[in-house]
């Protein structure tokens, strides 16, 4: 018999590090001049982001006639790139609410970076609704604001939904984003070496001075918020999978699609996360915080979640032919055998093949497969958007209309520049606030907590 | 007493004192101020402006300042009437009378105008030929008069000049002419106007060398020979296509492209009726091409044209084996018979037996109803043999002698060939083009344009610049036929007169005025010459005949309002069929092997004069969807032989005539043959027409064999590279089988054989299930719109789609736009093919908005920008509209039309966004801009003016006071419009009638438009 306690949980900070270096860890970036590395990295990001908007003043100039869009096509890649990054963010959130509230330890490394990647690409996300209207100066019609005209929005369409669950989520985001950094801001105004540090951070740190109280109520909102964040988790995405379900487009009108989105929405996100945490934790030195053991875990949601969507597409074709109705059964095969049929593979073999390897402990462990496997499911997971959106607009129902959507350079410049958006901001964030929660990872080190006896 | 008073007028007191009446307190109570606290304020001194005026200077600069920060965009002047011009009432529209003068029908038509500016062109529903509708070229005519591109002022050498330098010029030059013995040529087309017949005599009378030569680029002079060889005389009898219960059409595109087709298509009509009665009729029609007609055919025989007098011969060789009539064939046909076999041929050109044994079966059954027709490009022979066709099938009772089609003069080829010796050996001094384009439509061996140099002056009229204007010394620019007088007599009986409906817009004259100003004195020039010289042959032409008591005056404006005058005639007699005329036929069979060409008439652009007219070239071609181009219609077998696909270049050679052109191919097209259209590839022509298609003139030769228009040694290769064809329909191939039918499969096209009908009258709702909805349908009490649309009539004329682009303001988008969808009409017809791609049934559907009562479009529309009206209409609301095109996506007929660019300013940069051009918009319909949705709403402006008369005249609106604009067009009369709610209204008879279906009736969304499930005639119970 073996002496291995299962019972003992294993730390999630590796090392047992002091708890004044980990201070000195966190905030070293905040606190180090930036160095050529992170230019030559914003530069990229910058150009972009250059691109990206050049192709939205075209856009804004000329009209949406700049985009491949058509007549029977009528959405396109802007709102492809709506659902990918609403997509994105929807790991965030997960992490930090949902796994909180499950008292799952090892997301202590990674709350913080996927909770501020939610609030970039969910502001990714929100931009697309808005550039994607044919009048976007008159976007302010979708508000319910009173009005001379006594004028409401249309309560029953999906669109002014996604307006009211797209702003709930990112408030709320952000809001349970900020609650979590008051101890950290207090932490780094304690290290701030110049007056305007110190000012800025006792700002933001609402005066906290890591009193008992402190901590009982920061506790205490920190376990509301999460709890009020859960539920948004999953109808975020539910409401925007609404946009396609609700219609009758075949293809688009399936029950399927809520939890369909929501198991998609976790893939992805969870594959941003890594992607970029594989990166983070290598500059800064943190693989002892957010530890392979972490990156296993997350890859093994990947596995859960991208099994759930395989299950999802196999599920979608076998109702089709289960109701017996033929544009339902017309349009899934269109998707896999049609015009479009090298998008469908793609998506198929990126998203349900490819992370089938993580069954192997080997392959979920191994930091460049894993990181190859993550970047194919964001790229399967964007193509399960364009193969949703074109495929079944661009066969409805009227053979008459048919017609193939090319996405015009404009429309990839601006998906070049909604990266380049969202990596800006991811880079700014590195250096302007702990990418890490000091005050959660110092409290999850080993013998951080007070035990009687080892229990 | 004092107290006793004091208790009536005085209820309150504040205090004692008051109840006391202290002086004090009273003197209190009379001043408002206490004394001394007014003071200070000394009225003179103070601003002289008062309190009123303050505020009145501070509500005006207040005015002031917001309205001059408003910037308004739209700048224009707006001019009131000081005067109010007679007859005119602001925001209501005036009808004039007039005639078309697109092609040789010459319809009566109607022209709506708004504040003194023409903006719709419809059929004069008076006009006893063409009935109230008239084709898409006339409907969409009205934007050549406020084309950008036409010529403004006259021109010597390209250089701008006055008409009195023009006048003085040619005048002496006519004389130089005349006086030296030359020849004063004018080419012009064939002249339907009496009133210009005279002026070219008087032409002829002050300068005797004058020749007049006329000719058309497709015409049917072939036909009236041939008739003229049977019958003697060169005035063809109209065909009472309403009497027959056969028709063979040979080549004929008789419904949608030839002759007077708006007739014939509503006498067709009358006999596809399933609703009303029951009437039908059998089509067969022999083609080698698929022509609109074709698609019509319950029976449809591929046969080149080349081959078609082999047809004929064989036709009647088996008619007269079968004893058939009691006709005595002459003997010399008899000795040539047995060599066309029907029954070889057939083997030979892959037809089917079996529709030979049913044509021959059909034309002996059907015999006195059965007619035979044959199309103008088809050689003389040809047609010689079809009217002896007829007399064998004894078809005189179908000829309508009533009305005969006047015969215009006109030159053959060889006039002109020696014209152009003429030309070279010095013997003409002055050439005139009469609004005539001869050097795009002369073929090249005629070496027109080298002779056009050794003319010393060559006048060309036109409205825009063209081919032979450009090499032209005097360019006159003339007025459209909206700023035109005139007169037409092209049927027997039936005299057109044409007025003007708007002044010159630019600097132009009419041609018929420019000539008879220089037959007097050209200083005393005023606009109204050629409308006093018309008056004054009316009054010989037709007021002499009338023998009315009616005074000439009030006579002549009757006329100008009726636009017409129709004038008794003796009806001619059919004369015996003179076998002299068989003796000249070269009877030797086809044996030809290589392939054919064969080159047509354009549905759209005529002969090229349209090719500047953006929504006629952006209206899809009736069969094959194609906009702003021709090509080469090839069958998909002849396609795999010479190894092309759609687009790819072939090169025709005719006898070293060359020519480059796409591919087009088409099912249903014979094989070893290629069909082109002409009237394209123009090389001087306006902004819209440039780059538009190929030159097919350029096959055309003055020495042709079969035809002008067949060509039976062609040698076709392919040319390598390919080229974008634009077609608003995608092609599917016919034998994936994945695809094939799916029309049918998912119920958007239901047809039925009129035998299935006749046996079971409800087959289309057999399988009928009940639907149920999940929530309760909103109940219509009132007035409802419905639309029902026969699709046993329509014929894809794609007139009601003409008609709807001028009544809603539809933006031409261009070819580019047109090739990534994005074709803005509100209307389209779809054409679905089934059976096979060798031999395929065509089903055409007018698809427009569907008004659906559970519309799938608004509940998706986040901001209400597309609602429901009380009365069943699917409203959309421009100014709300966001653009999400959510509606768009929802949208299962995809109807709706999303503008992507400002169009207006998109297209050519900004061709059609101008001050003129501006001038043809439907006040009454929102112009819409750039990201902006829209789509068909019934044209609710239409029924808005039928509410407010209703209202104004203090009664209920009912369903018939509203015609939409498709409607109003259709020639078929094959739209149905009105309140389904009315139990007695035509709509809600159709909307009950067995054969009634909505598309995706399964939805379960309501449509509020019906489709009459299509009957072919054919002799089976099944379509395919």
């Amino acid at each position: 018999m073996s002496a291995v306690d299962y019972t003992q949980e294993l730390s999630v900070i590796e090392g047992r590090p002091a708890l004044r270096s980990l201070d000195d860890l966190i905030s070293k970036p905040l606190e180090a001049k930036p160095d050529k590395k992170f230019y030559a990295a914003l530069s990229v990001t910058l150009t972009m982001l250059g691109i990206g908007v050049v192709c939205l003043a075209v856009s804004f100039y000329y009209g949406v006639g700049m985009w491949g869009n058509n007549n029977p096509v009528g959405w396109g890649l802007p709102i492809i790139n709506f659902v990918f990054w609403v997509g994105i963010g929807h790991a965030g959130t997960l992490i930090s609410a949902i796994l909180f509230l499950l008292r799952q330890k090892w997301r202590t490394g990674i709350a913080r970076f996927s909770e501020g990647m939610t609030i970039f690409a969910v502001m990714t996300a929100g931009l697309f609704p808005l550039i994607h209207v044919g009048r976007p100066w008159l976007a302010g019609y979708l508000l319910p604001y009173p009005n001379q005209h006594s004028l409401w929005p249309n309560f029953i369409s999906p669109l002014l939904w996604d307006v009211f669950a797209v702003s709930t989520y990112f408030t709320v985001s952000l809001v349970f984003w900020y609650i979590g950094l008051i101890p950290d801001f207090a932490v780094l105004r304690e290290r701030a070496a110049t007056k305007m540090k110190k000012i800025i951070y006792s700002i933001f740190s609402l005066g906290w001075r890591f009193s008992n109280r402190h901590w009982q109520h920061y506790e205490r909102v920190y376990l509301i918020l999460a709890g009020f964040a859960t539920p948004l988790v999953l109808s975020v995405h539910t409401i925007v999978s609404f946009d396609f379900a609700v219609s009758i487009l075949p293809g688009w009108h399936s029950t399927i699609f809520p939890p369909y989105f929501v198991a998609g929405a976790v893939f992805s996100g969870f594959a941003m996360v890594q992607n970029v945490l594989i990166f983070v934790r290598k500059i800064f030195n943190y693989e002892h915080i957010i530890t392979l053991d972490t990156l296993e875990k997350m890859n093994k949601i990947m596995l859960v979640t991208g099994s759930m969507v395989g299950y999802a597409y196999i599920m979608e074709f076998f109702i089709a032919w289960y109701s017996g109705l033929p544009t339902e059964t017309f349009t899934f095969i269109n998707r896999a055998f049609g015009p479009y049929m090298w998008a469908y593979w793609i998506m198929f073999s990126c998203n349900v093949i490819f992370p089938q390897l993580f069954w192997i402990r080997k392959i979920r462990r191994n930091i460049p497969i894993m990181f190859v496997i993550a970047v194919l499911v964001n790229v399967g997971m964007w193509f399960e958007r364009f193969v949703i959106v074109i495929t079944s607009l661009s066969r409805d129902f009227l053979p008459s209309s048919w017609a193939y959507y090319k996405p015009t350079l404009v429309d990839i410049g601006i998906l070049l520049g909604s990266f380049g958006f969202f990596f800006t901001w991811i880079l700014l964030f590195t250096k302007a606030l702990p990418v890490v929660s000091i005050s959660e990872v110092k409290a999850s080190v080993d013998g951080s907590q007070p035990s009687h006896k080892g229990y | 007493m004092k107290d006793i008073n004091k208790e009536k007028n005085k209820t309150f007191w504040k205090s004692l004192r008051d109840y006391y009446d202290d002086p004090e307190v009273l003197e209190l109570k009379a001043c408002e101020f206490k004394n001394g606290v007014t003071d200070e304020f000394k009225p003179s001194e103070m601003s002289s402006i008062s309190r009123r005026k303050f505020v009145a200077l501070l509500t005006a600069s207040a005015a002031f300042a917001v309205t001059a920060c408003s910037d308004y965009r739209d700048k224009g002047e707006i001019i009131p009437y000081n005067k109010r011009p007679e007859g005119l009432l602001p925001g209501t529209a005036n009808y004039y009378a007039s005639t078309c003068s697109g092609c040789a029908s010459a319809c009566g038509i109607l022209i709506k105008t708004r504040e003194g500016r023409p903006i719709k062109v419809d059929g004069n529903p008076e006009h006893p030929i063409n009935q109230g509708k008239i084709c898409a070229k006339g409907q969409a005519s009205i934007l050549n008069l406020y084309d950008p591109d036409r010529i403004s002022d006259p021109m010597i050498l390209k250089r701008k000049s006055s008409w009195k330098q023009i006048d003085s010029e040619i005048i002496s030059i006519l004389k130089d002419a005349s006086a030296s013995g030359k020849e004063i040529s004018i080419v012009t087309h064939p002249v339907y106007s009496p009133t210009l017949q005279k002026l070219f005599g008087d032409f002829q009378k002050k300068f005797p060398t004058t020749q007049i030569y006329s000719y058309l680029l497709y015409d049917n002079l072939n036909k009236v020979n041939a008739w003229e060889k049977c019958y003697g005389t060169r005035e063809l009898p109209s065909i009472k296509f309403d009497e027959a219960k056969l028709i063979l059409s040979l080549d004929s595109d008789f419904l949608v492209n030839e002759g007077n087709f708006i007739e014939n298509m509503r006498k067709y009509s009358t006999n596809r009726e399933f609703v009303n009665n029951t009437n039908y009729n059998r089509l067969y029609v022999v083609e080698g091409r698929m022509s609109a007609t074709g698609m019509m055919a319950d029976y449809r025989l591929r046969v080149r044209p080349d081959l078609q007098f082999d047809f004929v011969m064989g036709l009647i060789n088996e008619l007269l084996k079968r004893g058939v009539s009691d006709f005595t064939v002459d003997p010399l046909l008899t000795a040539q018979l047995n060599k066309f076999d029907l029954t070889s041929f057939a083997k030979r050109n892959n037809i089917e037996q079996g529709k030979i044994n049913y044509l021959i079966n059909d034309l002996i059954n059907f015999k006195n109803k059965a007619i035979v027709v044959a199309g103008n490009s088809l050689p003389e022979k040809v047609h010689v043999l079809v009217n002896l066709l007829n007399e064998i099938l004894n078809a005189k009772e179908l000829y309508d002698f009533n009305s005969t089609f006047v015969d215009f003069y006109q030159n053959n080829m060889n006039d002109f060939t020696n014209l152009v010796d003429k030309i070279n050996s010095g013997k003409v001094g002055v050439l005139i083009h009469f609004d005539t384009n001869p050097l795009y439509h002369f073929p090249a061996d005629l070496h027109y344009k080298d002779a056009l140099k050794k003319v010393g002056a060559v006048i060309t009229m036109t409205e825009e610049e063209n081919e032979t204007s450009a090499e032209s010394k005097y360019v006159l620019p003339v007025n459209n036929y909206l700023e035109s007088w005139g007169d037409y007599y092209v049927r027997k009986g039936v005299y057109s007169l044409q007025q003007p409906v708007i002044a010159p817009i630019f600097n132009t004259r009419q041609k018929e005025a420019i000539l008879l100003n220089w037959l007097g004195d050209p200083s005393k020039y005023t606009e109204d010459i050629y409308h006093k010289y018309l008056i004054e042959n009316f009054r010989t032409f037709v007021y002499s005949r009338k023998n009315t008591p009616v005074a000439f005056e009030a006579f002549w404006y009757a006329a100008l309002q009726t636009g017409f005058v129709t004038i008794d005639e003796e009806a001619d007699k059919q004369n015996n069929f003179n076998n002299l005329s068989l003796t000249s036929i070269d009877y030797s069979p086809n044996n030809n092997n290589s392939y054919a060409v064969q080159l047509s008439e354009s549905y759209f652009i005529g002969d090229g004069r349209f090719l500047n007219n953006g929504w006629l070239l952006e209206l899809p071609h009736p069969v094959t969807k194609v906009t702003w181009d021709n090509y080469a219609m090839i069958s998909p077998s002849t396609a795999k032989e010479l190894n092309v696909s759609d687009g790819d270049f072939l090169e025709v050679t005719i006898e070293k005539r060359k020519l480059k052109i796409p591919a087009m191919i088409q099912p249903g097209c014979a094989d070893k043959f290629i069909s082109i259209e002409l009237g394209y590839g123009r090389t001087v022509v306006g902004e819209a027409g440039k780059n538009v298609g190929f030159n097919a003139v350029d096959l055309m030769s003055k020495n042709y064999t079969v035809s002008p228009w067949i060509f039976d040694k062609a040698e076709l290769v392919s040319a390598g590279g390919s080229y974008d064809l634009m077609s608003t329909q995608e092609h599917h191939s016919l034998d994936d089988k994945f695809l094939k039918d799916i029309e049918r499969r998912r119920k958007i096209i239901r047809e039925g054989t009129v035998l299935k009908f006749q046996h079971n009258p409800k087959f289309l709702h057999e399988e009928k299930e009940e639907l149920v909805s999940i929530t309760n349908p909103k109940e219509y009490t009132g007035l409802k719109w419905a639309m029902a649309i026969d699709l046993n009539k329509c014929t894809a004329c794609s007139a009601c789609v003409a008609s709807c682009n001028v009544e809603n303001n539809i933006p031409v988008v261009g070819k580019d736009q047109v090739a990534k969808g994005r074709e803005m009409q509100w209307m389209r017809i779809d054409r679905y093919y089934s059976g096979t791609p060798d031999d395929p049934i065509v089903s055409n559907q007018p698809m427009l908005c569907q008004q659906c009562d559970n519309a799938p479009c608004e509940n998706v529309c986040p901001v209400n920008a597309t609602n429901h009206s009380p009365d069943g209409l699917n409203q959309m609301v421009y100014n709300r509209c966001v653009g999400t095109r959510y509606c768009l996506n929802n949208c299962p007929y995809k109807v709706r039309r999303f503008n992507f660019f400002n169009f207006r300013d998109h297209f050519a940069d900004a061709y059609y966004e101008n001050n003129l051009t501006a001038l043809v918009n439907n006040p009454e319909v929102t112009v819409r801009s750039r990201g902006v949705m829209e789509k068909c709403t019934f044209c609710i402006q239409r029924i808005m003016e039928a509410r407010q008369n209703a209202i104004k005249e203090n009664r209920e609106l009912k369903g018939s006071d509203v015609k939409t604009a498709c409607q109003s067009a259709c020639p078929a009369d094959a739209i149905v419009f009105g309140d389904m709610n009315d139990p007695n209204s035509a709509v809600s008879k159709y909307r009950n009638h067995d054969l009634a279906y909505y598309v995706l009736e399964d939805l379960n969304i309501k449509p509020n438009v019906t489709y009459i499930a299509k009957l072919r005639n054919t002799h089976s119970e099944e379509i395919l």
